[in-house]
Order: structure tokens, then sequence, then C-alpha cells
């Protein structure tokens, strides 16, 4: 029950950048930003149509898989799993706000046509219903094929802002979504490193 | 975002010129379409339609859409393309100019694109894809003046967010079994015929832009038969129409963007501006069917 009711209080509270205070207040409290952290009003530069993109589906994908790592403290008593959800969490998270504070200050949207429905990386409706009734070493291996699904993606996609992208505050934050993402497969695959089956094509 | 080359404003004695020309125009089709009906009957009103069509064959598949993700490869679903043959996440005008087509008539080097239909998680390809060009759905006035789509013009169709049949435009029927009623979902197709898909895009542009944030708002659909205020630029209507060889039981298809309502398309225009401008000046504007080369049938 008590499961129940905080999944549900998250949900509400991640709305992707929608509204945009409630999600960052669950998050870090607002402190001044660090000497090497860009500043957070007017960053220099302008945003070409592949940052916005790529802020945009960030946001989104982020936001799809805050809910399968929520699930972990309450379908496993693995340190090493809760572990490694936090520590994604805790990177993703920060993406997320960072991405939110991009798009508002580019102007953005901050949904676009293809966020939402079925994408590479992003777990479905019907199958975060599976995840939530999953558990044991099930529970472990679907973990494990979503994680890697996810942080497979936004690695690749970062990438691709990384080297297209033109928003230097923007294309900073690629650089810290490759490092982070690629330091929790790291782990991931020390944890699991079965390949699981392939996900549908989508 | 990208701004088409301003309209000059048409002053209003052109315009009303114009409107001589177009009334002349159809009293001309008028009086040629009568004397077709002499010998050929019923089906003699069919070539009284403003019409011109390219039908494509498939060209590849990628996980790419430079309309909504531009610059980043890999970001999307699966999408099936027809038209230019070089699309992929970073594409631009100038490649799809220099690109060759899937398509008959082969000018047209447009690029189209929608998210693969997948039976038991193997792709399948349409058959056909006919993207016609037409003027309907609004007055006949407004058909006299259609404008051509700007080259360059980008615009997304359908909802591929769509959680249900509520909200979403898609339509899917049954080629040669009008008895199956259209749904906004798949259909149960009869052994022997093909599932379809239609599309239609919105026809009326706001003049200006060749994009927009979520790649839909600088067109619009008519509204009362005519172009809102906002959006007074009365262009071709797209329908896209796909035909897939398969039918039988849908549970066992899904498209990369999830149920059938999620249907979309996209659309990259890139026709030479002279093929287009001929196109909606000998068949649109003047309401005559015309074949792949833009002549009438």
């Amino acid at each position: 029950m008590r499961a129940r009711a905080a999944l549900l209080t998250t949900a509400v509270l991640l709305a992707g950048c929608a509204g945009g205070t409630p999600a960052d207040s669950a998050g870090p409290p607002t402190v001044a930003p660090a000497a090497s952290t860009p500043s957070s009003v007017g960053s220099a530069g302008s945003f070409s149509p592949t940052d916005i993109a790529w802020l945009q589906l960030t946001a989104a994908m982020t936001d799809r898989l805050l809910p399968v790592l929520d699930l972990v403290p309450t379908r496993t008593t693995d340190p090493a799993w809760r572990r490694l959800a936090a520590d994604v969490r805790a990177s993703n998270r920060s993406d997320l706000t960072r991405s939110c504070q991009l798009l508002r200050e580019a102007g953005a949207p901050t949904t676009n046509p293809h966020e939402g429905h079925d994408m590479p990386g992003m777990i479905t409706t019907d199958e975060l219903t599976a995840l939530r009734s999953a558990t044991g070493t099930t529970f472990h291996r679907l973990l494990a094929a979503h994680l890697r699904a996810y942080l497979t993606q936004t690695v690749r996609v970062a990438t691709a802002e990384q080297k297209n992208g033109v928003h230097p505050a923007t294309t900073t934050l690629a650089t810290t979504v490759i490092r982070s993402n690629t330091t929790h497969q790291q782990n991931l695959n020390n944890l699991s490193p079965t390949p699981t089956s392939p996900t549908p094509p989508r | 975002m990208d701004r088409a080359a301003p309209l000059s404003h048409v002053p209003r004695r052109l315009r009303l010129a114009t409107a001589i020309g177009a009334l002349l125009t159809l009293l001309g089709t008028y009086l040629v379409s009568t004397t077709d009906r002499a010998d050929a009957a019923p089906v003699a009103n069919v070539i009284r339609v403003a019409e011109f069509p390219a039908d494509c064959t498939y060209s590849h598949r990628l996980p790419d859409d430079p309309i909504v993700f531009p610059g980043l490869p890999g970001a999307s679903h699966m999408h099936s393309f027809f038209g230019s043959t070089v699309t992929n996440g970073n594409t631009t005008l100038p490649d799809l100019v220099k690109s060759t087509s899937t398509c008959n008539p082969a000018v047209d080097v447009s690029s189209y694109w929608v998210p693969t239909l997948y039976r038991d998680n193997v792709a399948v390809e349409p058959a056909i894809a006919t993207f016609y060009y037409l003027g309907e759905g609004v007055r006949a006035d407004v058909v006299a003046n259609t404008q051509p789509i700007p080259q360059g013009l980008r615009l997304v169709a359908g909802n591929a967010k769509a959680t249900g049949p509520n909200d979403s435009i898609a339509r899917w029927s049954c080629l040669h079994a009008g008895q199956v009623p259209p749904s906004k979902d798949f259909v149960t197709c009869p052994a022997g015929t093909m599932l379809e898909s239609y599309l239609d895009f919105p026809q009326c542009w706001n003049g200006r832009d060749l994009d927009s944030p979520d790649h839909k708002s600088h067109l619009a659909y008519p509204v009362n038969q005519a172009c809102p205020s906002t959006h007074p630029v009365h262009v071709p209507k797209l329908r896209q129409v796909l035909r897939y060889p398969v039918n039988g039981d849908p549970s066992h298809f899904r498209l990369a963007s999830g149920p059938g309502y999620t249907m979309h398309g996209d659309f990259f225009n890139a026709w030479p501006t002279a093929e287009m401008a001929r196109r909606v000046q000998d068949c649109i504007r003047p309401v005559i069917k015309c074949g792949h080369d833009g002549r009438p049938i």
C-alpha cells in the first residue's frame, strides 16, 4: 500500500517538464550554481532544431524511466540492484532538471510529436505492468533489459547531439549524459553480464 | 524556424481577375466533361476531380526522422521511407533535391515516411504508397485559388501519441472489401484483400513557415469549407494511401509507434518548384484529374 502511494505520488510529481516547478521541487533544493556550472539564466548561444529535439527527447525518455527505477526498492532487496537504480536515478534526474531548464530558456515546447508513445529505449505501458508484478530473478532480468535499452539509446542520441548540436550548454549536457550513462552501463554489465533477449523492434 | 520566401500581397484587382479566370476555367471544364460524358456514362465525371498523384514504392527503413529529430540519427522508432532514396536523420532539402526517387513521377524527390507496420514482429511494407494531391474539402472558389506547396515544407499529420481512437484521424479499411467498415484502428480484412491506411494532411498554410515547433501548427485543416484567417493560403491536400499485403486477425499487427490509431505521416516537400506549380495550375485550380505526368487523364 505504502509502495503504491509512493508510486502514485511520483507519477503525479513527474510529468516531464510540464509545469516545471513541481518536478523541480522534488529534486535537489535549488542552490546557487557552482562555479563550474554555466549560469542557468541565459546561457550563451542559440538553440538549433537538433538541440531542441534532443532536449525534448531526453526529457521524455527520462520521464518514462523514473517509474521503472521507483519500482526497484519495492521489488528487490538486493543491495547491488538498489544501489545501481539509485545511481541511475540521481544522475538522470539531474539531467532531466537541466533539460527542462534549457527548454524553458529556449522557449521551446516541452513535448514533441513523437513523445509519449513507443520509442526505442522507452518502456511501454504493458512492459511496466509486467515489471510491477515481477519478483526475484525475473524482475532483475526485465529490469536489466529495460535499463540496458534506455542507457544504450540515451548514449546513442547524446552522441549525435554532441556531434550535431550547436548550443554550448546543451552539448555540454550531452557530454555529461554520455559520461554518466556509460558508467551506469558498465555497472549494469558487471551486475548482469548476460545479454537479455532483444526487445521487439520499434 | 525556416520561413518561406514571402508571398507578395496579391492586389485586389488581380484577385478578381483570378476569380473570373477560375470561373471561366470551371465553365470550360464543365463543357469538356459534358462532352466526355456523352459516351462514357456514369464514371465520366471522375475527370472533374482536382487531383495529381505520386505513386511511390518502399525505399528503405531507418529509426530516423529528419523533421522531428533532425541531426539525431537513431532517435526515432522505425520508419519506412518512400520517395527520395537518401533520407536519414541528417537530411536537409539540398540532399533531397539532388537525390533519386522511388516515385512515379521520378521528378517527385520529396520524402514521405510512416511508422513501420509489423506482423508478429516482422516488418511488412506497403505494396504501393500513393500520395494524392487534391483540391477538395473547401469551396470551389478556394480550390480555384490553390497555391503550390512551398519547396522545403515539413509537415507531420496524424497523432503518433494517440491513446485511443478518439484522438486519432487514422483510417483503416480493406482494398476490394468495401463491406468492412473503416475504423481508426486495424480492421480484419478478408482473405485475398489488402489492409489499407488513409491519412489526410492539412491544406491551409500560414503562408510563412516551412516548419513549426510541433511540426504541425504552420498548417491547419479547413473550417466551414474555407481556410481560417490564421492559415489563409490554400495548398493541395495531401492524402496518403498505403496498401499493405496483409489481412486477417489484426491482433498480429502493430505499428512502430503503437496501435493502429497511432498511424501518422511525415512529409518533406522537395518537388521541383516548377513541376508543383504546373500541376497546381493545370490540375487543381481547374479541377481536372491528372496522371503521373501532371497532364489531364
